[in-house]
């Protein structure tokens, strides 16, 4: 067990430390139409 | 090939073996799979988006759209259909196989589809057909793994088995991640988004290939080859499973009782927040992620913690208690996580009074989860702009084009319909500009402030938020294995699984935000899940019975 949870956790810190490097990514999981452009994107994202 | 079957008997307190290990890592490998397709496909939908969407034009967009949105929302609940009844007529084994060959090809070949500049439409016509099939296999692989591995789990741990397929949303995530973060880091951004956005799909080869080699090696789950050696197998799953009154109710029962609120509890716990922070509170998205990916860190292992608890109280308390609190602390919650992320905004939505006035008939309910629809009353156009910018307001009946009022200044909003495109962009700057000039002089912030952010507390809010996503999700694979037979499990499971996460869930952000632009109010949207997760919590509570202690060999 102990191999899987320093394994989770150096996995999660590799992710976290991509993250602060440069993180302004889309997270939100897959889109439910086309992104064609940037006002579209926002319009689908945005209230 | 090994044929060694699991013991199904395995004493209670007896640790794992070795052979059970595999079951878990080869199963979990498969949906690990599935949720790094579904975070490249989020991440990375502007950059397909221009590749191979953005020179077709406007009608060919539309349905393109349409059927970006079937793969999702059509397509995998068909899946489910498709590969549980072939897992139930032929096995989990084989079905499984199938699908993750399927899911790893599609996904493999959008790295090495020419675009749209190469190959003209046919390259938006292969990748939607790609995303199709892919979404079809995607709606077999859940139930399989959670079949084949709850199938495999000894009497007594079932839960805690299965409970670690649900930790694999969270590795897809941070696959993706590093991934995607890594190829771009080490490539640049102009390279990664001409050409080098293709590496995360191409590397999901590995998956495939360490994927594919461990199902190969492992055994037909017991429950499967025992009815198939004593000839019990169905002849006709789906007809059983949704033709037969007896079946049909618990499939229902499944969904309604068990899925949906499941689903809405999960999308508003993880997807929602998200958008909460950097939507309304207007957090920026790359403090919003890492404030979510230490949630994610902290909350990941409760999933396994209340997987194993419900093999000795009981899956339908905990999953009843989590849409039930969920239900109960969502307002609460995301008032206090305004409170600490955008404390300024806090202030000003309760300082300064904004009403919408306008005719009703011109307002629609802005419910648009494809992206195609336009909405360019004068109404649908003012409550846009206030919602994007968090406005709490009134609505107020009136004639004539809709005006903002914000304290004594009036903003008269215009209609788009008919207008020439630059008519309208410039009116929709000017009104923009009026509308939030005037917000700004009555303090609601561009941004949230990071120094006045209360970190901590943030995160506190969003860890407890997914624990409630770990209440519901951890126990719930365990919990629709047991209430079917097995020779109808596969498929039975996997559609309530599939309509219950892909529909109730899948729409809870248009829905919510389209709740948000009607009522003026930002909290408003949180009503969705909330009712279902209550729906969910009453006939839960009256119809659906404790499964623990059930043997899943019994009907057979």
């Amino acid at each position: 067990m102990w191999k899987i949870v320093v394994g989770f956790l150096v996995f999660a810190a590799l992710a976290m430390w991509l993250l602060s490097k440069g993180g302004d990514v889309d997270i939100s999981g897959e889109k439910h139409g086309i992104d064609v452009a940037p006002h579209a994107a926002s319009s689908a994202s945005n209230p | 090939m090994a044929t060694a079957t699991l013991p199904a008997s395995s004493a209670k307190g007896t640790p794992m073996t070795k052979e059970e290990k595999k079951v878990i890592f080869a199963s979990s490998l498969g949906t690990v799979f599935e949720w790094y397709d579904f975070y490249l496909y989020g991440t990375l939908a502007v950059i397909i988006g221009k590749q191979f969407f953005s020179a077709l034009d406007p009608n060919s967009q539309v349905i393109f759209s349409l059927l970006a949105f079937a793969a999702g929302f059509i397509v995998r609940p068909f899946g489910a259909l498709v590969f549980g009844r072939l897992g139930d007529m032929i096995g989990r084994k084989y079905t499984f196989l199938v699908t993750i060959l399927i899911m790893g090809l599609s996904t493999f070949i959008v790295g090495i589809l020419p675009t749209y500049s190469a190959i003209g439409v046919a390259a938006p016509i292969i990748l939607i057909g790609l995303r199709l099939l892919q979404g079809l296999a995607l709606g077999g692989e859940y139930g399989g793994a959670a079949t084949y591995v709850a199938e495999h789990a000894p009497h007594g741990k079932r839960g805690a088995f299965t409970s670690w397929i649900q930790t694999t949303a969270t590795l897809g995530l941070f696959l993706s991640l590093i991934v995607i973060l890594g190829t771009r880091t080490a490539i640049g951004e102009e390279a990664f988004a001409d050409w080098g956005w293709r590496i995360p799909f191409l590397v999901s080869i590995f998956l495939l290939a360490i994927s594919v080699w461990i199902r190969l090696s492992m055994n037909e789950s017991p429950a499967f080859k025992k009815m198939k050696e004593e000839g019990k197998t169905s002849k006709a799953p789906l007809t059983e499973s949704f033709g037969q009154w007896k079946n049909l109710k618990i499939v229902i029962l499944a969904l309604v009782g068990l899925t949906m609120g499941q689903a809405v509890v999960w999308y508003t716990g993880q997807f929602y927040a998200l958008f909460f922070l950097t939507g309304p509170l207007k957090v920026d998205g790359a403090t919003a992620n890492i404030l979510i990916a230490v949630a994610l860190l902290i909350g990941t292992p409760f999933f396994i913690l209340f997987g194993s608890l419900s093999d000795k109280i009981g899956r339908k308390p905990i999953i009843m208690a989590g849409c039930l609190i969920a239900a109960l602390t969502y307002f609460p919650l995301f008032r206090a996580l305004t409170e600490a992320a955008n404390p300024d905004l806090a202030k000003a939505q309760a300082a300064s009074s904004v009403t919408v006035v306008a005719d009703p008939k011109e307002c629609s309910f802005q419910f648009n989860p494809t992206g195609v629809a336009k909405f360019t009353s004068s109404c649908d156009i003012a409550k846009q702009v206030l919602a994007a910018n968090s406005v709490s307001y009134e609505n107020v009946a009136g004639t004539g084009p809709a005006k903002i009022k914000i304290g004594d200044k009036e903003i008269e909003s215009y209609s788009s319909k008919g207008l020439p495109a630059d008519e309208a962009k410039a009116k929709d700057a000017a009104f923009k500009k009026a509308t939030i000039d005037e917000l700004r002089a009555h303090g609601y912030p561009a941004k949230a402030d990071p120094a006045k952010m209360n970190k901590p507390m943030i995160i506190a809010i969003l860890t407890l938020l997914v624990i409630y996503v770990t209440m519901v999700y951890g126990p719930i694979a365990a919990m629709l294995v047991e209430m079917f037979p097995t020779r109808i499990r596969y498929t039975s499971m996997s559609l309530p699984y599939h309509i219950g996460n892909g529909w109730f869930g899948g729409l809870l952000p248009a829905t919510g935000l389209a709740i948000v632009a009607q009522t003026g109010n930002m909290y408003n949207g949180l009503w969705y899940p909330i009712i279902f997760a209550t729906i969910t919590f009453v006939v839960g509570m009256l119809f659906v019975k404790e499964t623990k202690d059930v043997d899943i060999y019994a009907k057979d």
